[in-house]
């Protein structure tokens, strides 16, 4: 065995359960705790300093959940998910999650979820995880989005849903146009089209999501062919698809 | 309902029976006592048996349509004589044609017919007078297991209420997370693992007793919601400060139970949870007019994003309360920058 040191952030907001967590640690030789965070925030911070190999993850943080700050991560650790909610645990797999232990776990489950992503870090400690035998549950959540976390420089931005007047493709990436400025996220039209509530939000065309309380009318641009006109005098293409879609809205 | 005189195979085949018996009966009525000729009495009984029996099928529907429930007594009785002499005038008017088509020639039998008549007349009234009875033992007896049924449906429509206030309750997330708090206390503290399991049990068979009381004195509320508090506090140690200012002589009002819980519990939820300093949550209580005032505030982060689900919780307090004293209004909520207020109006008197 090769004695490779496993480094591992803790990020959980409740102290009695990080206490836990180090206690169990304890046991295994090579694994080194290098920061222990309460909030999303600190965890975020501390992962892109310290570059751990392993965190453990609580999902209900105050400020930023587990799952929104992994979304702004750029290069993510192995993660073992540490949750007191089960309904959590097929998005968990969605996400890449090495595992995920239900509160309270016992020593035995705790020591076989981190042997398994110890196997993993030290069988291929550079390449990103790619794990086999864990379903990726597509599953569609049952809860809209309510908000977007951003990485906008050095800031972190969360900028609630009703903020976003409308949503353009960008490539791979989409823009949103809200209220206090156009920021960038890392997600594909793919994933609002999942996760926005579909009525408040509308996919006019290819490339953009309009919220229905910014639309201020809906004009014939060409022959057979619309657009919306925004409340801000922005004007926006609606394609056929998209204008079926706007008139079962609004009917 | 379809008539069981036809849909029913036990009563249809003791109906058809019985018809059969009494004709029976008939004819050796008309042959021993009265000295009719056997051909003529199984004639005689058998058309009018017959008669009667199929008219009987039909009394079901003026039975139905004459419910005690939807007229009156006496209605109904009127209803039910005059349907019997139209019947019975109608069946012996029927059945005496047809016999004397049937047998003739036979001056003895026919005059015997003829004055018999009268008594015929009155054993259709008879007839009709038990068709009817057991009719309605029938109907009363399907209304008396349809209730059964329905009251069995109300009582699981209940259960079904009760367990998912139940549920509501019963956070599961806080159950599992203190849960995982105890567990670790194990390690690090067993003393105060073994206090934290007493209050969680202590808080657990409050809530499960609970529902049985519509009404609480407010102190025995407070008291409950500290079970929970406390057990918050262990987990948030840092993180939140509970402050009460309750004057002894609010102490022994009555409230509705399990109100504070939930309040309390929304305060945590969206003011501990969500902050990063730490949160006060003030407890206070006056009268107001006629009313009771119990105030619950917190301050809350300001720049924390509201999740979604917040006010469910009292969505449900304020529903409570306008049943329990049909008065709107009962709770207010108020919002500023980074204070939470909920306060809640009990009528007096």
């Amino acid at each position: 065995m090769n004695a490779k040191q496993i480094r591992v952030v803790i990020i959980d907001d409740e102290t009695l359960a990080r206490e836990i967590i180090k206690s169990y640690l304890k046991k295994f030789e090579n694994v080194v705790l290098l920061a222990e965070c309460s909030n999303g925030f600190e965890g975020i911070k501390q992962i892109n300093e310290l570059k751990p190999d392993l965190i453990f993850l609580d999902i209900q943080m105050p400020k930023l959940t587990g799952f929104e700050m992994l979304e702004i991560l750029e290069e993510p650790p192995v993660i073992i998910f540490t949750t007191a909610f089960d309904q959590y645990a097929l998005k968990a797999f969605d996400v890449n999650a090495m595992d995920y232990l239900l509160k309270p776990f016992s020593e035995e489950r705790f020591g076989e979820a981190l042997s398994k992503a110890i196997k993993l870090i030290s069988n291929s400690p550079s390449t990103k995880q790619k794990l086999d035998g864990l379903v990726k549950a597509v599953e569609k959540r049952d809860e809209f989005l309510d908000r977007v976390v951003i990485k906008h420089g050095q800031k972190i931005i969360i900028i609630p849903t009703e903020e976003i007047r409308y949503i353009e493709a960008q490539d791979d990436y989409t823009m949103l146009y809200t209220e206090k400025g156009n920021f960038l996220k890392q997600k594909t039209m793919k994933y609002f089209e999942e996760n926005l509530n579909s009525a408040e939000f509308i996919r006019i065309h290819r490339s953009y999501f309009v919220k229905l309380s910014a639309i201020k009318q809906i004009e014939l641009f060409e022959k057979e062919s619309y657009r919306v006109l925004l409340q801000d005098g922005v004007k926006l293409p609606v394609s056929k698809s998209g204008y079926q879609n706007l008139k079962e809205i609004i009917k | 309902m379809s008539n069981p005189f036809i849909s029913n195979k036990k009563i249809r085949a003791l109906y058809f029976s019985i018809w059969f018996f009494i004709s029976q009966a008939q004819v050796l009525l008309l042959t021993y006592f009265l000295n009719v000729k056997l051909l003529n009495a199984y004639c005689d009984s058998l058309v009018f048996n017959f008669l009667y029996m199929a008219l009987g099928l039909s009394f079901w529907f003026t039975v139905s349509f004459n419910s005690l429930e939807n007229y009156s007594t006496s209605k109904v009785f009127i209803n039910h004589i005059a349907a019997a002499v139209i019947t019975s005038g109608l069946w012996i008017l029927i059945g005496y044609y047809a016999i004397i088509n049937l047998i003739t020639g036979d001056k003895v039998y026919s005059d015997f017919l003829l004055k018999s008549l009268v008594w015929r007349f009155l054993i259709g009234i008879l007839f009709y007078t038990v068709i009817i009875a057991v009719d309605y033992v029938i109907i009363y007896y399907n209304n008396f297991q349809e209730k059964l049924l329905k009251e069995v449906e109300l009582k699981a429509l209940v259960k079904e209420a009760e367990l998912k206030t139940l549920k509501y309750q019963i956070n599961p997330h806080f159950i599992f997370n203190s849960l995982n708090s105890i567990s670790s206390l194990t390690i690090s503290n067993p003393l105060q693992a073994q206090e934290m399991t007493i209050k969680l049990s202590s808080f657990l068979r409050s809530i499960l007793s609970k529902n049985e009381k519509q009404k609480n004195k407010l102190i025995e509320e407070i008291n409950n919601a500290k079970l929970y508090l406390d057990i918050e506090k262990v987990r948030f140690a840092e993180k939140f400060e509970f402050v009460e200012e309750i004057k002894i002589e609010c102490k022994e009002m009555e409230v509705p139970s399990m109100i504070l819980q939930p309040i309390l519990e929304n305060a945590i939820k969206h003011g501990v949870y969500e902050s990063l300093d730490k949160v006060t949550i003030k407890l206070s209580c006056g009268m107001e007019k006629e009313y009771f005032r119990i105030t619950i505030e917190n301050n809350f982060d300001p720049e924390s994003i509201p999740r979604k689900g917040e006010g469910i919780g009292l969505k449900n307090i304020r529903n409570r309360l306008k049943l329990i004293y049909n008065q709107e209004n009962l709770l207010t909520v108020q919002k500023d920058t980074n204070l939470f207020k909920v306060n809640i109006f009990i009528p007096v008197g």
